[in-house]
């Protein structure tokens, strides 16, 4: 209790330092145009909170961000236990995974935009920047698995699906969990930028890119500072989440 | 070589190298159906190699290898227990594809209570030491409906009372079921008590 105290202590302290020297650098260009005191964002923030708009935005870009991410980490664990038990699947598979990576974000947003209306936009490219990451992910949690468990199944003849539910998921768990983990992060970036662009009717996306136009840089903050913590927010109940389970288990 | 057909292996012309390491060189042999071949010999010189050519872990060789039966259990050097699975678990395991619920249930217990593990059945392998580890290993591979039955050292580890007690079971349990096995030991003693058929294996040689 007392060390938990402590930690938190500090990483308020850590947080106030940060904010601290956001203020003096503020201070010190002394035009809120490039940057506006962390005072003023706050307040705009707090302004922001207030309005219906706000939250209808909110929860329509988070929507989006679980929908992609959703799609991305089930067609990934599909895909991945698939490659990872077939040779063909992989190889299949290979040419276009190392092309997704390889594509520029923008490019896809771009493309999608072609594609699709402006609100699937932002889910098309949250799949297309993190099914890759669980996919690789499941991928190295399958090779992992000791060759050894997978001769004396093979001897004792025991059906896929055992050795699916049984050998290969409680080996790629801890793959899949850190897949997610940098997806979080990544999903949310790329949901917002990808709404930048294609601006659907209630998103983070269109805020940031109107607070831009209209040179409302503590604004542009405050929304940039909603992403973040909502970013947090997903982290930290996926991690108690995993930690709950971790102890069910 | 005489080949009669109460055969349930038969190896004929095996050859296998590990590079310049030849292991087999036109290895002849057959493993009678319904008997212990015990196959005794230091460590290096191939046995545990032709188990796992047998049971077609090890496909890189030449010659011919016939089995009459597909169906194998076998007891590893090591144990080869599934981490996250019980003791239960463990063995249950490898019965739940070819038998009923209740079927996999009963005959789990009863191996189990062969090797004295009823008590620990709900335990990880990461909560067991070795020897009970090797017991469940050893409650598997008797539980599994096999004609063959490959056993690599499989009592290595246990105390002296409980091998005398498992070894007794094991007899009794192979005359009731008559599986053909073949096992691997460097103890003479071991080698004289359980097998029908002994044969002595040197070690092998570089080119």
């Amino acid at each position: 209790m007392k060390i938990s105290i402590i930690k938190k202590s500090r990483k308020i302290t850590i947080l106030i330092f940060w904010v601290f020297i956001w203020e003096l650098c503020s201070l010190f260009i002394n035009q809120p145009l490039f940057l506006p005191s962390p005072f003023e964002v706050i307040k705009v923030l707090m302004n922001l909170i207030g309005d219906y708009y706000f939250w209808k935005s909110v929860f329509n870009s988070i929507i989006r961000v679980i929908l992609g991410l959703f799609l991305s980490i089930v067609i990934g664990i599909i895909v991945g236990i698939s490659a990872g038990l077939n040779k063909f699947i992989e190889e299949l598979f290979n040419p276009l995974i190392v092309c997704i990576r390889a594509i520029p974000v923008m490019s896809i947003i771009i493309l999608a935009l072609v594609w699709f209306k402006s609100y699937y936009v932002s889910v098309f490219t949250t799949i297309l920047a993190c099914f890759p990451i669980i996919y690789t992910n499941v991928l190295q949690g399958i090779k992992s698995v000791d060759i050894k468990l997978i001769q004396m199944v093979n001897i004792y003849k025991v059906k896929k699906k055992y050795i699916i539910k049984d050998i290969y998921l409680p080996s790629i768990k801890h793959y899949i969990v850190s897949g997610i983990l940098m997806c979080l992060g990544l999903g949310f970036k790329v949901s917002v930028s990808s709404e930048v662009l294609s601006t659907p009717k209630y998103s983070i996306g269109l805020n940031l890119l109107n607070s831009k136009s209209m040179l409302e840089t503590s604004e542009l903050f405050a929304w940039t500072i909603v992403v973040i913590l909502w970013s947090f927010i997903f982290e930290m109940v996926f991690k108690n989440y995993i930690k709950r389970m971790d102890k069910e288990t | 070589m005489e080949v009669k057909n109460d055969y349930e292996v038969l190896i004929k012309n095996l050859y296998k190298d590990y590079g310049a390491h030849v292991v087999f060189n036109n290895l002849n042999i057959n493993f009678i159906k319904n008997k212990i071949t015990v196959l005794l010999g230091p460590s290096g010189c191939g046995k545990t190699t032709l188990l796992n050519i047998i049971s077609g872990i090890e496909r890189k060789y030449s010659g011919e290898v016939i089995l009459k039966d597909s169906s194998i259990s076998y007891i590893f050097q090591e144990d080869r227990l599934v981490p996250n699975l019980t003791v239960f678990e463990n063995v249950a395991f490898v019965l739940k594809s070819t038998m009923s619920k209740e079927e996999t249930k009963k005959t789990t217990n009863k191996y189990l209570s062969l090797v004295k593990l009823m008590e620990y059945k709900d335990m990880f392998p990461h909560e067991l030491s070795g020897g009970m580890k090797r017991r469940v290993a050893i409650a598997r591979a008797f539980a599994y409906k096999s004609r063959l039955l490959l056993m690599d050292e499989p009592f290595k580890g246990l105390d002296y009372k409980l091998k005398n007690e498992i070894i007794q079971e094991f007899l009794k349990i192979h005359n009731e079921d008559k599986r053909t096995i073949i096992l691997v030991t460097h103890d003479i003693k071991e080698a004289e008590a359980l097998g029908d058929e002994i044969y002595t294996m040197e070690s092998s040689r570089s080119l």
